[in-house]
């Protein structure tokens, strides 16, 4: 053995915070996680498989797979920018401007979901305009895809802004004294700098967004193989007390987030290699 | 710098004044019809019919108890969150031991949990048809569709806030202090409670503010295992949805303002705390 497992330390509390860290670890966390997965084995793999490869569930996934990824693109580009002007531009209301970027985070999705829903319905402010243009938002994909932008929006800007302050200035002068022009710089200098946060962003708001049920439902309209979210149906199923079907589905969206998870993982080690410790 | 913007040489590392421009009104532009005109819409709708009609509907019995039990399930939720996340941190910052890397991805799997799942996870265990919660529901302890359930549930999903804003920050502080205070005699708890906790209190705050602002407004989670009974089991969030679906818009919006205005009020501390003891919690900055 090179190192022991635990090496010893003067500091207290070992057994106290590790008894209390490991106890409900398991009772909050594993406990339920397993009971699930227990659930899926007692069931059968194959007939989980078949719960799950049906057209409704497939519409589902697909749906809320690909909302998610739309979003996550738009907090992309749009996180980006507002980190940038929020830590390098100086002008009145940028503080309001900060604080209001985590009000996504601090405002229940419910509260969300109808205040979006109130916004974009045709009867709507925001609605009411995209109808003259022959646009309909509420209970479409389209109404799904503005509550996911809603809830993934702070991800990108909070995980970008720190990076862009540490950003030193010389990096940019010594690219200015090489004769690049300013849109040079940014494009070549900076952004790769950026990238590494800017993906961890990326993925934290898409897996945030796969997962979401509370902003989604009340703009989605719920129409089988058309408008509704995965989570969604685990609902249903459970509303039937199909036990089987929702567990299926949650272990189907289980795989799809624990793979994100490792995506994300193997993306920031690949960045990082590629340009170096940020 | 704007004297400087305002001359003919502009410094070559910021951009011309009008692309700066572009972009602050982008900004403004798209934080403004993405995040506060939802915001104001809350506001706008509850108040549709006149004060009088958006308190009279929050004075009715089932919005009491929704607002009570919402109290209670964050009353219980958060501080055992907190004390968990004290305790982790704790262990994580303080000992050296294997797996600690997997200890912390564990503390943030929650995180990476979609919320309906959490509470299918919750029914699963605890329901009546399971083997542990129908052993319970024998002996008198209904945990889903009653207040436990919808408390775990809760925990379930604030679980890593405290945690992983504590963290950082006694990373950073390392050990030396409550190292100098145990040669000096002190014990285990004095240790915590005079050196560690003083150090600490800012981003624990910060934590707690997070948890609660996520434990009063969950609803995925708790849409699962509460059961919706009216006056029983539904959350403030559940009884948005419940007055929301009859229709009854001005009631769903008062609702919604009420825990709107504690999301603004959560906003302004934790804004306050930044900029106040910006040093302190430069190291949790990130989400």
């Amino acid at each position: 053995m090179a190192r022991p497992f635990i090496q010893r330390s003067p500091m207290p509390g070992l057994g106290l915070s590790m008894g209390i860290t490991v106890t409900m670890l398991s009772l909050v966390v594993f406990l339920p996680i397993g009971a699930l997965l227990m659930k899926g084995a007692s069931f059968g793999v194959f007939n989980v498989w078949e719960a799950v490869n049906r057209e409704r569930v497939w519409a589902a996934l697909l749906l809320s797979f690909r909302m998610s990824l739309l979003a996550a693109l738009v907090n992309l580009v749009f996180g980006v920018l507002l980190a940038w002007v929020l830590a390098r531009y100086r002008f009145p209301g940028r503080r309001i401007l900060d604080a209001a970027v985590d009000l996504p985070f601090a405002l229940p999705t419910a509260v969300a979901g109808i205040a979006l829903t109130a916004l974009y319905a045709p009867n709507g402010l925001f609605g009411s305009l995209a109808k003259e243009v022959g646009l309909r938002i509420a209970y479409t994909q389209w109404g799904i895809l503005i509550a996911l932008i809603f809830v993934g929006l702070p991800f990108v800007t909070r995980t970008v802004q720190p990076v862009v302050e540490e950003i030193e200035r010389e990096v940019e002068e010594a690219s200015a004294t090489l004769g690049a022009t300013r849109l040079h710089t940014l494009r070549r200098v900076i952004l790769p700098m950026l990238m590494p946060a800017t993906l961890t962003g990326f993925a934290l708001a898409l897996a945030r967004a796969v997962g979401e049920y509370g902003s989604v439902i009340f703009i989605a309209g719920n129409l089988p193989l058309q408008t509704e979210i995965a989570p969604l149906l685990i609902v249903i199923k459970l509303e039937e007390f199909d036990y089987d079907g929702a567990a299926s589905i949650g272990i189907a969206m289980l795989v799809i987030s624990f793979s994100m998870l490792f995506a994300i993982n193997l993306i920031q080690i690949w960045s990082r290699r590629r340009i170096g410790h940020v | 710098m704007s004297d400087i913007t305002q001359s003919r040489f502009r410094p070559a590392t910021t951009e011309a004044p009008a692309a700066r421009l572009v972009l602050i009104l982008l900004a403004v532009a798209g934080l403004g019809v993405l995040v506060l005109a939802p915001l104001a819409t809350v506001f706008a709708e509850a108040l549709a019919k006149g004060v009088g009609a958006a308190l009279h509907s929050l004075t009715a019995p089932d919005a009491w108890s929704a607002i009570r039990l919402t109290l209670i399930v964050a009353g219980c939720a958060v501080p055992l969150s907190a004390g968990f996340g004290i305790a982790a941190a704790w262990l994580v910052t303080k000992f050296s031991f294997r797996g600690k890397a997997l200890l912390i991805t564990l503390i943030d799997l929650p995180f990476s949990v979609s919320p309906v799942v959490a509470g299918l996870c919750i029914v699963l265990t605890f329901g009546a048809n399971a083997t542990l919660g129908g052993w319970l529901v024998a002996n008198g302890w209904p945990i889903v569709f009653a207040l436990p359930g919808i408390v775990l549930a809760t925990l379930f999903v604030t679980f890593p806030f405290v945690a992983r804003e504590l963290i950082p920050v006694m990373i950073e502080q390392g050990r030396v202090e409550e190292e100098a205070a145990l040669t000096l005699g002190a014990g285990g708890w004095r240790v915590f409670l005079t050196v560690t906790l003083p150090n600490i209190r800012w981003a624990l705050l910060y934590g707690v503010l997070l948890a609660n602002a996520r434990a009063m407004g969950e609803f995925g989670a708790v849409a699962v295992v509460s059961g919706k009974i009216r006056g029983q089991t539904a959350t403030m969030p559940i009884t948005i949805e419940m007055l929301y679906n009859e229709y009854l818009s001005v009631a769903a919006f008062s609702m919604a303002a009420l825990l709107a205005v504690l999301a603004l009020v959560t906003l302004c501390l934790k804004s306050a705390l930044e900029w106040r003891y910006a040093d302190q919690l430069a190291a949790t900055h990130r989400h």
